[in-house]
């Protein structure tokens, strides 16, 4: 054993003995430009994870809205009549009892409850401000208001049929409310997706640039694989390989530090109670998409190392 | 097998730097190019390997156009010619053994066949102690051996060797000569850019000689000498 060792000493101690195994015809595993290249793919792929990872996160938000207001409406019973005057609160009352129990009554309705005078209160104060005397203040009769799964209210004929007991009511659907909130989350994932195109450029831009520094550094050892009757594809497909293992090595270390990222920005959001999304959990084809990210990226980087070396290729004879 | 008809060659937009060239190179013939320095014997001598395209004129090889081929065609040609360069151009990352195995590489031949022959080819120009040897640590002699070996691994066609002896003795110079003549007689067609007149003279081999981008032909071979029997006499004291 320590013969051996000793052995592998002594050999490398021999100047200008190969120690290592051909892996290219060009040089290229010792190129100063591999680490750039590598850290490079490293950091968008981070990138990549993150936008991804946020186009997941906010496709899941939009759809627990979306169903969360689905087969729901609020019914408002206002607390003054259409000439502006205050309609007293015992009246009020009454009329949302008495619409409750027509909505209860209605076939497509599974729920119809009253929101509390208190809990309506509670909703107003952060509008209204906390010193305000709020007893004196007369608020809405509230109604949130469930359909059956399937049903398909008319919900004019509803309204038509509440107005009954209660003349001013009116029914609200939250759909220009959703209809903003989703326009704004669909704004979100369009920057998501843009910023995952930038990141494809931009690996595109840098592995084309990053193999054209290679051929130019190569190109004496270059011309001399074409001369000796190389193909260019040939040429090609050693690059192709080399972009290929630099690009995976730096697409695996860049999921390996955007996972941690996200771990992290996941412990902070946590703390920060941010529960917009709660109980949001990425399902195994979302983490097996992010782990997974490496492979499109070496396989985008390769792919550009192939174009470029055949479009650098075509200006020799 | 190799002809040149009418062709010229420019550099960019430039004067022709080689003229109405014309020639044929037999199967099996051994020439030597000469002529002053910027007669265009290293445009003529790329022409030949196919590092560059006439700007006009037809060249054959091997019964094909060139200016027909596709890059394919033309990279099938390349491999059926060996080039020892004037400054050997070794690839100074690998060793001597992956320099001479290259072009078999390139050819797709098995590993194992590419072990023997390269193998046995370092052991022919005494280097077969020097196979894990990186070429720059070899001296020039040493260098050239290796570049001459990557030259006739795949038993070329066509060998073309630019001034081959240029920084040799002529000892060395004539032992080197006396190497090409060997391969040319196992069928090789060889083609030696050269200002050694001495070398010329001895080996009495035809020369093209280009002067000012002009090429003319010259065939100092007397009838009544002739082939490899007054070869060896002239090589008499060089082996």
């Amino acid at each position: 054993m320590i013969a051996r060792l000793l052995a592998k000493f002594r050999k490398e101690r021999v100047l200008g003995v190969a120690k290592e195994k051909r892996r290219y015809d060009l040089p290229l595993a010792n190129s100063s430009s591999n680490s750039f290249l590598r850290l490079l793919i490293c950091l968008l792929s981070i990138l990549g994870m993150l936008a991804l990872s946020a186009s997941f996160a906010l496709s899941a938000m939009t759809e627990r809205w979306s169903q969360g207001l689905a087969n729901k409406v609020s019914v408002e019973i206002p607390a003054s009549d259409s000439a502006g005057d205050i309609i007293a609160p015992r009246m009020v009352r009454s009329m949302t009892d008495d619409a409750a129990k027509i909505l209860s009554e209605h076939p497509d309705v599974e729920q119809a409850a009253i929101t509390e005078e208190k809990e309506v209160r509670t909703l107003l104060a952060p509008w209204l401000g906390e010193d305000l005397a709020m007893d004196s203040i007369p608020v809405p009769g509230l109604i949130s208001v469930t359909f059956r799964e399937g049903s398909t209210p008319n919900l004019k004929k509803l309204e038509a049929k509440i107005r009954e007991a209660a003349p001013s009511a009116r029914i609200d659907t939250h759909e220009s409310w959703l209809a903003d909130v989703l326009r704004f989350t669909g704004a979100l994932q369009f920057a998501a997706i843009l910023l995952g195109l930038i990141i494809g450029a931009t690996t595109l831009v840098a592995v084309a640039a990053g193999v054209k520094s290679k051929l130019s550094e190569n190109k004496e050892e270059l011309e001399l694989l074409h001369l000796m009757g190389a193909s260019d594809s040939y040429i090609a497909r050693q690059l192709q390989r080399h972009t290929l293992i630099l690009s995976f090595q730096g697409g695996a270390l860049g999921v390996l530090a955007g996972g941690l990222l996200l771990f992290v920005i996941s412990l902070i959001a946590g703390e920060m109670g941010v529960n917009l999304i709660p109980d949001f959990r990425m399902a195994d084809a979302q983490k097996l998409m992010l782990v997974l990210m490496p492979v499109p990226i070496a396989v985008l980087a390769m792919l550009t190392a192939r174009v470029t070396v055949m479009n650098v290729l075509t200006r020799m004879p | 097998m190799i002809r040149f008809e009418h062709v010229g060659l420019r550099y960019g937009i430039g004067p022709e730097v080689l003229e109405d060239i014309n020639f044929t190179l037999d199967p099996g013939s051994f020439h030597f190019l000469s002529g002053p320095s910027g007669a265009g014997k290293t445009s003529l001598m790329s022409l030949l390997y196919l590092g560059r395209m006439p700007t006009r004129g037809l060249v054959r090889m091997f019964g094909q156009n060139i200016g027909e081929l596709t890059r394919d065609q033309l990279a099938a040609i390349r491999q059926r010619i060996g080039v020892v360069f004037q400054d050997f151009r070794l690839l100074g990352h690998m060793s001597a053994f992956d320099n001479v195995a290259l072009p078999l590489r390139i050819q797709g031949r098995p590993e194992k066949e590419i072990r023997n022959n390269v193998g046995e080819l370092l052991d022919w120009v005494g280097l077969g102690d020097h196979k894990h040897v990186l070429p720059n640590t070899m001296s020039g002699g040493q260098q050239q051996r290796v570049a001459i070996a990557r030259a006739v691994i795949t038993r070329p066609r066509l060998l073309l060797a630019d001034e081959p002896t240029g920084n040799l003795d002529d000892d060395i110079g004539f032992r080197l000569m006396a190497l090409f003549d060997q391969l040319n007689r196992m069928g090789t067609t060889v083609l030696i850019a050269t200002h050694n007149t001495a070398i010329m003279e001895k080996f009495g081999h035809k020369r093209l000689i280009l002067e000012r981008g002009h090429l003319r032909i010259e065939d100092p071979q007397q009838p009544n000498k002739g082939g490899h029997g007054d070869l060896r006499e002239r090589l008499q004291g060089v082996y």
